[in-house]
């Protein structure tokens, strides 16, 4: 039956005129609504009912508090894509720049200096020049990391080492000494360390969504799959912090960065699918105080040896590992430590995450330095997303030139320099 | 194991492989499976396991009569049964190949000795614990631990602002949030405790920059030799995290107690042997001493040594016994050190501390030894000195889930029962040379 009534022909014309005198005092008012909003229906076969049950979700998971937001968001288990961060892939820096939407920037920001070749040439008597500390105390660290290097060297009498175990049992130790060494020293003038948290061997991942692909077969064939990607990494150690490192540069600053596309298929890469529980772990849970990142060291393993690489004539690949493995590890960690704090996919970061790596063989040196300014990497979230996450990295540089006769011969002081000032990184 | 229950064993489980189930079996024998006749490898892929094992034929014994001579089928080339089998001399390739190398018997290797030695190794469960310890290294007990850490101990209550609250955080860290699973396992979390405890410890740097006059060490090859009556001892392997130092620990206990200490008389347990347990070999070097490091090391020192008991996965040690590697492991880094001064067996003028810390996770145990002689071949004369505080609890419980029973909450979730006095002794051992 019509709800509508028929204005009667007997009514005056003047009604309306009337009708408008009451009105004009009651159009400030705002018009409450009388019904509820028309939505699509959640439980009709429809495709807006799917769209309205997706909106719905990403309410409920934005809603939720940060333990039950990591499980509702990694609860669906699928066949994943799962990233090393050391891989024997040819190539793996783009790859991962473009699975990870990251800019690479050669060098370091401008707040570590590099290397003082010019200072040097100013200044006659050569001095060791790193803000913050005092030249005592930076000539104490060079002593106590020649020290190092001669132990692990020489003066421990160790067993017979093993065929490819000497990264693990020569420069694993020596990496910890030294990493425990620099932290304690430098904690009189980074505060921030005396309350870090030191983790030997942990583990880090990242479970997140880029790019879409069409179902080739099976019953959903033809169907949209959004591709899946989980980074699960052993870092040799790592410090972590109960304050946020400050960003290196604006978060707009990164809209005219390049990140490089591959318009293949990740499988390509090589990149192999399985489908296992989805981890999103920064090292600790959540309820821990300490959940910012500092610094990550990586230790290169006998299997990517920079000797062994250059005898399988692959030597132009060594710097793209590492920069391949400080990429992978940096964007999981950070994008942990983002996940902690409530931000994910659909609700994208509204301060950068900023994380420091140094990766090493033991005798080179390489340092990276990443800044998460998106979350957002998933195809519908990434349509109009000008960010772009950033990682400055250098080459690899020698600590020391060779061990001989109980001397370390050609120490590297600008990569103490480098390694005091990434230690020193507070806000 | 008994055949009844590998059947059963193997009714119940058909999905098993059997290499899988072979190795299952293994791991189930008692004393970690050793040469037991029942359960062989046994890479067939069909027929039983529980067979009966024929036992293994003896080989005939071959008559050698002078002057009599073999008539043998090597000229023949093929097999006779009335003539006998003929003997070659043995072939030995010209180059050596390590897949194809059999060992000379023992009393062919070079280093062969008639007088056994006895080891004490990382392994080594010693059956009368921390007495034969004691009798071995000629060590008088003190049972708590010396005045000088104590009093330290009670110093140590305030170093950090927040002491309370940053030690439970650091063993809410081990025990609760270390691992993705829902509770991290007792190796993991022991070796996390300890780790954190030493990050903790160690920030103090800042405040005392002697700190910085140490360095830590594991895996190093120790070996420490001595005489004690007739039988050679020594103290081999490798035992744990070495915190070494480049300045000395001070002296515990002065002249007058040292010399005190050779009325103590030392407990023997006869009838068992005081070397009973320890490895016994033939083929050693005499006088080998090893600190683990080179002469030139800057960091000469021992300092304090730090045990696991869930250090090896296939073997844990009973408290008793961990007591006794500590007590054994700490004597034979000071034995190696005052040996690499002077060789010769006589009593120190500065005797030698080194500290033992040792920890399952939750119990501590704290260990002084004072090496005041080595001339350990009589069972009288000056002593060593052990002080031992045992079975320290740092907290009560951990627990992730609470412990309900009749539905009333008997211990809540999270750290409870947390007791600073124990920390404030690690610290105090810690700080041992620095304060």
């Amino acid at each position: 039956m019509a709800a509508h009534a028929r204005l009667p022909l007997r009514f005056p014309k003047n009604l309306l005129l009337i009708r408008n005198h009451k009105l004009v005092h009651t159009d400030a008012a705002a018009k409450e609504p009388a019904y509820p909003p028309i939505v699509p229906s959640l439980t009709a076969k429809s495709k807006s009912a799917i769209l309205r049950k997706a909106q719905e979700q990403i309410q409920k998971i934005n809603a939720a508090p940060i333990q039950e937001k990591i499980g509702l968001i990694t609860r669906v288990q699928r066949e994943k894509f799962v990233v090393y961060p050391q891989t024997y892939a040819r190539n793996p820096d783009r790859w991962y720049q473009h699975f990870t939407k990251t800019a690479y920037i050669p060098g370091l920001p401008e707040k570590f200096s590099m290397g003082s070749g010019e200072a040097a040439e100013q200044e006659s008597p050569p001095t060791f020049a790193v803000p913050g500390i005092e030249n005592d105390a930076f000539a104490d660290i060079r002593s106590m990391v020649n020290r190092l290097i001669l132990q692990e060297h020489q003066m421990t009498k160790k067993r017979k080492l093993f065929l490819y175990r000497e990264q693990e049992l020569v420069m694993g130790p020596f990496l910890r000494n030294l990493v425990k060494g620099l932290t304690y020293s430098l904690g009189k003038y980074n505060p921030l360390l005396l309350l870090s948290s030191l983790d030997l061997s942990p583990s880090v991942h990242y479970y997140w969504r880029r790019g879409q692909r069409t179902i080739p077969k099976g019953h959903r064939k033809g169907h949209l799959e959004p591709s899946r990607f989980q980074i699960d990494d052993r870092p040799h150690s790592q410090i972590r912090i109960n304050k946020q490192l400050p960003q290196f540069t604006p978060m707009e600053a990164s809209y005219d960065a390049e990140v490089p596309e591959v318009k293949y298929a990740p499988n390509l890469m090589p990149l192999f699918r399985r489908q296992y529980i989805n981890h999103i772990f920064t090292g600790s849970k959540v309820s821990d105080p300490a959940c910012y990142g500092h610094t990550q060291f990586h230790l290169v393993p006998d299997r990517y040896h920079r000797n062994r690489i250059a005898r399988l004539k692959q030597s132009d690949q060594v710097e793209l590992f590492l920069r391949a493995n400080g990429l992978a590890s940096l964007f999981a960690w950070t994008g942990a430590q983002a996940t902690y704090q409530g931000f994910w996919n659909h609700h994208d970061v509204t301060r950068p995450f900023v994380s420091q790596a140094v990766i090493t063989d033991g005798q080179f040196f390489s340092f990276f330095c990443y800044q998460l300014n998106t979350l957002a990497l998933s195809v519908e979230t990434d349509a109009n997303n000008p960010r772009k996450n950033l990682l400055w990295g250098t080459e690899s540089f020698r600590l020391y030139e060779s061990v001989q006769d109980s001397q370390v011969v050609g120490l590297n002081d600008d990569v103490i320099k480098l390694l005091v000032q990434f230690l020193l990184n507070q806000p | 194991m008994f055949p009844e229950t590998s059947r059963c064993l193997k009714a119940a489980a058909p999905v098993f492989s059997q290499t899988g189930f072979s190795m299952c079996l293994r791991r189930l024998q008692p004393h970690g499976g050793g040469s037991s006749l029942q359960a062989r490898r046994h890479l067939a892929v069909s027929g039983c396991l529980t067979a009966k094992v024929s036992s293994p034929r003896k080989p005939r014994i071959r008559v050698e009569i002078p002057g009599l001579e073999m008539v043998t089928y090597s000229d023949r080339m093929h097999y006779m049964q009335h003539l006998t089998k003929p003997v070659f001399p043995r072939w030995e390739r010209d180059y050596k190949d390590p897949r194809h190398y059999h060992s000379p018997p023992m009393q062919e290797m070079p280093l062969y000795k008639e007088k056994p030695c006895y080891i004490f190794t990382q392994r080594t469960s010693a059956l009368e614990g921390v007495r034969q310890a004691l009798w071995l290294t000629k060590s008088k007990l003190i049972p708590r631990l010396p005045p000088q850490l104590l009093s330290l101990a009670e110093r140590c209550n305030s170093e950090f602002p927040n002491q309370d609250e940053r030690v439970k955080n650091t063993i809410e860290h081990a025990r609760f949030w270390d691992t993705t699973q829902e509770r991290p396992g007792k190796l993991k979390y022991s070796n996390t405790l300890l780790s954190n405890l030493l990050h903790l410890c160690a920030t103090l740097q800042s405040s005392h920059p002697a700190l910085g006059r140490r360095i830590f060490n594991e895996k190093y090859s120790l070996a420490a030799p001595w005489k004690r009556g007739d039988d050679l001892f020594q103290v081999r392997g490798q035992n744990g995290l070495l915190l070494s130092s480049m300045d000395p620990l001070p002296e515990i206990s002065g002249k007058q107690e040292v010399s005190e200490t050779a009325n103590n008389l030392l407990e023997t347990f006869y009838p068992v042997s005081p070397t009973i347990c320890l490895q016994k070999v033939h083929i050693y070097k005499e006088d080998e001493n090893c600190t683990g490091f080179t002469s030139d090391y800057p960091y000469r020192h021992p300092h304090t040594l730090f045990f696991l008991e869930k250090d090896d996965v296939k073997w844990t040690l009973r408290p008793d016994q961990f007591r006794t590697k500590m007590i054994m492991f700490a004597f034979g880094n000071a034995l190696a050190y005052a040996r690499t001064l002077d060789a010769s067996p006589r009593v120190l003028d500065h005797p030698i501390t080194i500290q033992s810390v040792g920890t399952n996770g939750r119990f501590f145990q704290f260990l002084v030894f004072q090496l005041n002689t080595t001339d350990l071949s009589g069972d009288d004369g000056i002593k060593n000195q052990v002080w031992l505080e045992e079975d320290l609890e740092l907290y009560d419980y951990a627990k992730v889930r609470p412990l309900i029973k009749k539905k009333q909450v008997k211990v809540p979730a999270g750290l409870a029962g947390y007791k600073p006095e124990t920390f404030s002794k690690f610290l105090a051992l810690y700080l041992h040379g620095v304060l």
